[in-house]
């Protein structure tokens, strides 16, 4: 028994005490192969899975180095069952390897003839694998790659795969060295982008997760000028496809022609070109029509930006493009519909990870305060609630009436800091604009438009925007400082994530953002937020809970705080 | 295999011509006076002095004792005479019993010693010695010696004159059909083979002498068709090399067999299976107590869950007996693990007393009240008294989900599932894993040593594996060796019930072992907490109380949900108070969202009110409803108000209607509906009170008592009585044991034998009830079933020739001599020396037996 900050639990999950004082060692020694599971402030729980287990194996660590490191950090005996089951789950890596034969091309080799024999006699395989050359080899489709993998990772042996990435169009990008917005002064990537870029680009395909703000555009660029290829980037939607666009030209050299859009509005494909899912997945009588995008060029870089919405057409398409190197970026990879699983297996392993606290406590993200404001609802509209059918209860309970006075409060309260208000429903942000007299984004707004009042609010112009889910993701507001909730999607985790994300650029002052949830009590509102609110808090972002009724008081214990 | 062509002339002329190997052993055993021996005995002339039945009287009493001890069956129930004991220790079931409990080594000594003496040869110590090591190496010499005289203890092998060797009469027919690999023995005239001839045999046929050499000694013949093989065969056939058994098959004849062996009748002296190599199956002494710690405290914690969960609700006991296979599954999610393990759960919760069959109409499974006193020790005590009550136990847990002989689903906790043998497994098998120590041996390992030490009695592999996943779940092993709590079972006698001392001795144990209790929790903003370790009782407690476990192991992860709050508070604490409980225990202050989520739980939790009443009156004046409550005359209605216009009665409605008639009031009965129903005159039915869920054990004293570590019994003690009291029985023994002249007179005179055989009958009936009867009777050994048949089987072993009185086929008297060639399977086989003929007699037709003296 050692004193180690480590305690090894029996269920798999690794518990790390953050104050201890060998913490950063022992978190820099499982990152490789245990997943950040949560990270609140005293103990971050780490979980080692099959998964994240083989990946370990992918990157070159082997069975025994987990188990060393586990045995050298942990407090308590690690569970022998555990040991045990590192060694057999790491072992059954590799024994199939997915190669390139001189003569037949991509194959499936074994080291293990009863492991090729098993997974040949499986159903799953059928159809995915070709003729057997001989004992050890059998052919694989080149088109089947991609599920080839994936089938073979959910029967458990997961393929090492050899068969290397096709080199793609040669096309020379750099990073600028100089920051045309901000007069041309010199600027460097961030030491945990370049982590990043390093860890993608040493690792084949995969998966940065980085939180919102902290510039995962910069780490697509970092990639493009390391692979210097043409690239393909996929993102959610034409806005975000803009800021894409902006943020290239002014952090590398390319060049407004060197970049093309590929979306609803426009088809252009250049040696960079930008395209939304939103086209790739438009069927027209029952046939994808903009598939051949992805074989316009010879690729060498596909980057998925918010890989956690990925639609399912794209899994399958991507399913064929496993000769390119594939990067994703994302905040989150919490998916509501539990596929992470999928985009392990088809876009790479996560090869990024940090907490976002720690981040922030490196000063690349501003601080956020949480706070749930819980409103009570008054009478009536409690009897209403009370008796109303289950499938409206949530929307009543988001949209009580009593929302709108706190929302005035929150604002008075922040008057001239650049505010957002988020919502779900559109009759209530209507409402709330008129009352704040703010101008409201919704879907029905068009991209010009929108545009315009971002920019106005960018600017300064004005300071508080009603918007819709539209701006969950990719746009980018840098000095949004206060944002208020007011309705959300149900229990979605990603989301509440991606709107914490809208205040969490750092600021010019070094201010606290502050994120507000308003929720009504003792409803099924009051629920949602709660699992919401689960993936921060895990994250180390714990909500302060207060009444709405003590906000008043809170607001001037807050402003004496700040005098003090 | 031995280079017959190599061989010396003589080698194949007699059964025990030395043979160069034996030469280089010569020197430690001169053979040439045993030779001469051997040639003697071929002729069966050899003239015994003593039978069987002698040499038991001839033992002294230490030497019965320890006859008694080794062969318990023997000894119960207690035989009248020396002479019965030895008729006993003859028969088959009593010989079977004794070779069941032999290692391979014993056997292969005692094979060597049945098949020495069926060639004729005379044996002695030496004689056996090479025979199986060939005189070396030294060790297994001085084993073989030491086995020789341990068989002679347990009378499996005997000496009529202290320096040769017999085995007892009847020892052959509980052996293989081969011993030690060997062809049936053949006539003593049969002619071996010159060895000469193996030189113009044809190609093949040495080989096949060699395949048959040491066994099996059966070949079989190639198929009409021929094939390389046919003609040797046939040639050794006809040269007398093998026997032709049947149409398809060859024996090779023992006494060929032995000179191709050279006069062995082993290759070696077995010995026990080898410890696996060490290596992976090394385990450090810190992991396997650390494994165990672990699984002793989840086993403790489960039996705990249990209790919990059938406090509250009961199971109800099938009417098989037993629980239900729905019960069973429900009661494995909640202990969230397999239907395996929480089988075993619920046995050991049974077997330690701690749930019982409340015999209630209809039965179910209810705590003792010893599971009150368990539920109050602390982990060590607890996991203590399941273990010896496990350790003890003969029930069977790894059958339940089997199908029996007709099909039936066997359930968990049915009374049929409990298999005699399992108690004395469960030692051997804790006994072979205290040999390998830091070892995790496999049950494959654990089976091979047993299979060494009773090849006669292997144990079925699923038990050995059932028996060794149980000592995991329970601690008594860690990661498969052999943990400090099972080397203090291991160190129980066999046979006994732990006591107290073993108790003791297994709390203490995993006291030293378990980690230090901590009394912190770190409480987290996300609603988690994390104890760094095994939390205090205290602490557990309030845990349990108020949060929800997420992860289980060396510390403990909580999450804090408003449901597992308001549990804390139903639990009679306030909001307040269970955040002050819950900040005694954490370092930092109580996180804001968990002490809202608290005083969220507080304000909701009593919101919503309950009350038993039995009635109820509504009336629109509130005025009258005070009149009344105040009413003295209601008071046994037990009215109370519960809203102005509306009191609540304990009464029941019948007798709260007659009252308010009765109060001059017109009062109307009204539905759910608020509907006037007709009032019913008719008695009320009667509310049974709810069932108490925790009883005392009911049903005729078949509880099983909670053992925990302050009771005495004392069974060391009873083991020394048991040993005095063999001493006394082998004392009555010898007094009531005639002197051998006394026998030899009476038997020859034994008169009238229709008179002798109602004595008979009435002593053999009277035997096992009255066993004072047979006292100083006249006639000891001759008439008595027992000893009739044990004289039958000396004389068949000895060649020796009886008078048998008998009913005859048509029920006349019969008296005859015959040398008995066999008795086996309730049949005398024999052969009527003055009729020349064989004959068979079922035994119960068998009226006395005397032997006919020696050179009659």
């Amino acid at each position: 028994m050692t004193d180690g900050p480590l305690i090894v639990q029996s269920d798999k999950t690794l518990l790390l005490e953050v104050d201890h004082p060998q913490a950063d060692a022992a978190r820099r020694a499982i990152a490789p192969f245990a997943e950040l599971e949560r990270a609140p402030e005293h103990m971050h729980t780490y979980r080692l899975t099959p998964l994240g287990l083989w990946n370990a194996r992918a990157a070159g660590h082997d069975a025994e180095q987990v188990v060393a490191v586990l045995l050298a950090f942990s407090r308590y005996t690690v569970p022998h069952a555990l040991l045990v089951d590192v060694a057999e789950t790491m072992s059954r890596y590799g024994r199939l390897q997915l190669s390139t034969h001189p003569v037949h091309g991509l194959v499936l080799q074994a080291t293990d003839r009863a492991v090729l024999a098993e997974v040949m006699k499986s159903k799953r395989t059928a159809g995915l694998l070709g003729d057997r050359i001989d004992e050890d080899t059998v052919l694989v489709h080149p088109s089947e790659r991609g599920n080839i993998k994936q089938v073979l990772l959910k029967l458990g042996w997961p393929a090492e795969d050899l068969a290397g990435y096709v080199d793609g169009e040669k096309h020379a990008i750099e990073l600028s060295p100089t920051d045309p917005a901000k007069d041309d002064k010199p600027w460097d990537m961030r030491p945990y982008q370049r982590h990043a870029v390093d860890g993608f680009f040493h690792g084949g395909s995969g998966v940065v997760v980085l939180p919102c703000g902290a510039g995962k555009t910069i780490v697509g660029a970092g990639a493009m000028a390391k692979s210097s290829t043409t690239t393909l980037i996929l993102v959610t939607n034409t806005v975000s496809a803009r800021q894409w666009r902006d943020e290239l030209l002014r952090r590398t050299t390319l060049t407004d022609e060197e970049i093309g859009e590929y979306s609803g509005a426009r088809k252009d494909v250049r040696p960079v070109t930008i395209a939304t899912y939103q086209v790739l997945t438009t069927k027209r009588k029952g046939v994808y029509t903009h598939l051949e995008l992805l074989d316009a060029r010879d690729w060498g870089l596909v980057i998925y930006d918010e890989v956690h919405l990925l639609p399912a057409p794209i899994f399958r398409m991507t399913a064929n493009l496993q000769a390119r190197r594939r990067l994703g970026l994302t905040a989150t990879l919490v998916r509501e519909d539990g596929r992470e699983d999928e985009v392990f297996s088809l876009i790479g392993p996560k090869r990024y990870d940090a907490p976002w606290k720690d981040i922030e406590a490196q000063g690349y993200i501003a601080p956020a305060d949480c706070v749930e404001v819980r409103h009570t609802m008054p009478e009536r509209d409690r009897m209403l609630y009370a008796t109303a059918e289950p499938e409206d209860k949530y929307r009543l309970a988001a949209c009580a009436p009593g929302k709108m006075r706190i929302v005035e409060q929150l604002v008075a309260q922040h008057e001239g800091d650049p505010t957002l208000v988020i919502g779900q429903y559109l009759d209530q942000l209507e409402e709330l604009g008129e009352h704040l007299g703010a101008p409201v984004i919704t879907g029905a707004t068009t991209v010009r438009e929108r545009q315009r009042l971002f920019e106005a609010f960018r600017t300064g112009e004005i300071t508080k925007l009603v918007v819709s889910k539209v701006a969950n993701f990719s746009i980018d507001l840098p000095e949004a400082s206060v944002a208020i909730q007011v309705s959300g999607s149900f229990g979605s985790r990603q989301e509440e994530a991606q709107r914490l994300g809208r205040v969490m650029r750092p600021k010019a002052d070094g201010r606290t953002a502050h994120f507000y949830a308003v929720v009504s009590r003792d409803t099924v509102d009051q629920d949602f937020a709660a699992h919401r609110q689960r993936f921060l808090a895990e994250q180390g972002y714990a909500y302060r809970i207060i009444d709405a009724e003590d906000l008043e008081g809170a607001a001037d214990a807050d402003g004496a705080a700040g005098r003090a | 295999m031995p280079d017959l062509g190599g061989r010396s002339a003589a080698a194949l002329t007699g059964p025990s011509v030395p043979t160069p190997l034996q030469h280089a052993a010569g020197e430690i055993w001169p053979d040439q006076p045993r030779e001469r021996e051997v040639r003697r005995n071929l002729a069966r002339k050899i003239v015994r002095m003593a039978t069987f039945s002698d040499s038991i009287r001839a033992r002294s009493d230490e030497h019965l004792v320890a006859l008694l001890t080794h062969r318990p069956d023997l000894a119960s129930p207690s035989p009248a005479t020396l002479l019965s004991l030895a008729a006993r220790a003859t028969s088959r079931a009593s010989l079977q019993r004794a070779t069941n409990t032999l290692d391979a080594a014993h056997l292969e000594v005692l094979e060597s010693v049945t098949v020495l003496d069926s060639v004729g040869e005379h044996i002695t110590a030496d004689r056996v010695v090479e025979a199986i090591t060939g005189g070396a190496p030294e060790e297994d010499v001085a084993a073989v010696r030491a086995i020789l005289a341990a068989l002679d203890e347990m009378a499996l092998v005997w000496s009529p004159d202290g320096t040769a060797l017999r085995p007892a009469p009847g020892v052959d027919e509980v052996q293989d059909p081969y011993p030690g690999g060997l062809g049936p023995v053949g006539k003593a005239h049969d002619v071996v083979p010159h060895p000469d001839l193996l030189a113009e045999a044809p190609p093949g046929a040495r080989s096949i002498l060699s395949a048959l050499t040491w066994g099996p000694p059966i070949g079989r013949i190639p198929a009409a068709g021929g094939g390389p093989a046919a003609a040797p065969t046939r040639w050794l056939v006809q040269n007398g090399f093998v026997k032709q058994a049947d149409a398809q098959h060859v024996v090779l004849p023992r006494r060929v067999a032995m000179a191709l062996r050279g006069g062995r009748t082993h290759q070696r002296l077995s010995c026990a299976p080898l410890q696996p190599a060490p290596g992976t199956l090394q385990r450090s002494s810190a992991t396997v107590e650390a494994e165990s710690v672990r699984a002793a405290q989840e086993a403790v914690r489960l039996v705990t869950e249990l209790i919990g969960a059938w406090q509250v609700a009961p199971p109800s006991v099938l009417k098989s007996g037993g629980l239900g296979v729905r019960d069973l599954r429900r009661l494995a999610q909640r202990l969230e693990t397999s239907d395996t393990t929480a089988a075993l759960v619920a046995e050991l919760a049974l077997v330690a007393g701690l749930v019982v069959d409340d015999g209630d109409d209809p039965a179910s499974y209810s705590p003792t009240l010893d599971a009150d006193e368990w539920l109050a020790a602390d982990v060590p005590s607890r996991w203590a008294a399941i273990v010896t009550a496990w350790f003890a136990t003969a029930r069977a847990p790894w059958l339940v989900g089997s199908r029996d002989e007709r099909g039936a689903l066997r359930n968990a906790l049915e009374p049929e599932l409990h298999r005699a043998w399992v108690p004395r497994l469960r030692g051997e098998v804790l006994d072979v894993l205290a040999g390998a120590p830091s070892t995790a041996l496999s049950p494959d390992d654990v089976l091979a040593v047993l299979r060494w030490r009773t090849p006669r009695s292997v144990p079925p592999i699923e038990s050995v594996v059932a028996l060794m996943a149980e000592a995991e779940v329970l601690g008594v092993t860690g990661a498969g060796a052999l943990a400090p709590g099972g080397l203090v079972l291991a160190g129980v006698p066999r046979q006994t019930v732990p006591d107290d001392t073993v108790l003791v001795e297994l709390t203490t144990s995993l006291a030293a072992m378990l980690p230090d209790a901590v009394d912190e929790i770190l409480l987290q903003g996300d609603l988690t907490g994390v104890v760094p370790g095994r939390p205090s009782p205290a602490l557990e407690a309030l845990l349990a109380d108020s949060a929800d476990v997420e992860s289980r192991g060396s510390a403990i992860t909580v999450r804090f949900t408003p449901s597992s709050v308001t549990r804390a508070l139903d639990a009679g604490r306030t909001g307040e108070e269970f955040l002050t409980e819950l900040a005694l225990h954490s370092r930092t202050p109580v996180p804001q969202p968990l002490e809202y989520l608290v005083r969220d739980a507080a304000r909701r939790h009593g919101q919503v009110r309950l009350g038993v009443a039995s009635s109820y009156v509504r009336v629109e004046d509130p005025a009258l409803l005070a009149g009344l409550i105040d009413d003295a005359r209601l008071r046994p209605l037990g009215l109370f108000r519960i809203a102005p216009t509306v009191l609540a009665a304990t009464a029941p409605i019948g007798q709260l209607l007659a009252a308010l008639r009765e109060r001059g009031m017109a009062p109307a009965m009204e539905g759910p509906d608020g509907q006037i129903v007709l009032a019913d005159r008719r008695t009320p039915r009667v509310r049974v009170p709810a069932r108490r869920s925790r009883r005392p054990g009911s049903g005729p004293g078949a509880r099983p008592v909670v053992r925990l570590p302050d009771r005495s019994t004392t069974p060391r003690a009873e083991r020394e009585d048991r040993s005095a009291r063999l001493a006394a029985l082998v004392a009555a023994l010898r007094r009531d044991t005639p002197a051998p002249d006394a026998q030899a007179a009476t038997g020859v005179d034994a008169g009238d034998p229709g008179l002798a055989s109602v004595a008979a009958r009435a002593r053999g009936a009277g035997e096992y009830r009255h066993r004072d009867s047979v006292r100083g009777s006249a006639l000891p050994g001759t008439t008595e079933p027992v000893v009739a048949l044990g004289m039958l089987r000396e004389a068949a072993a000895d060649g020796r020739e009886v008078w048998l009185d008998m009913t005859g086929p048509v029920g006349e008297h019969q008296r005859r001599r015959v040398r008995p060639l066999r008795v086996d399977a309730g049949r005398l086989r024999a052969v009527d020396v003055a009729r020349e003929s064989e004959l068979t007699v079922a035994v119960h037709r068998i009226i006395s037996v005397e032997l006919v003296p020696v050179g009659t």
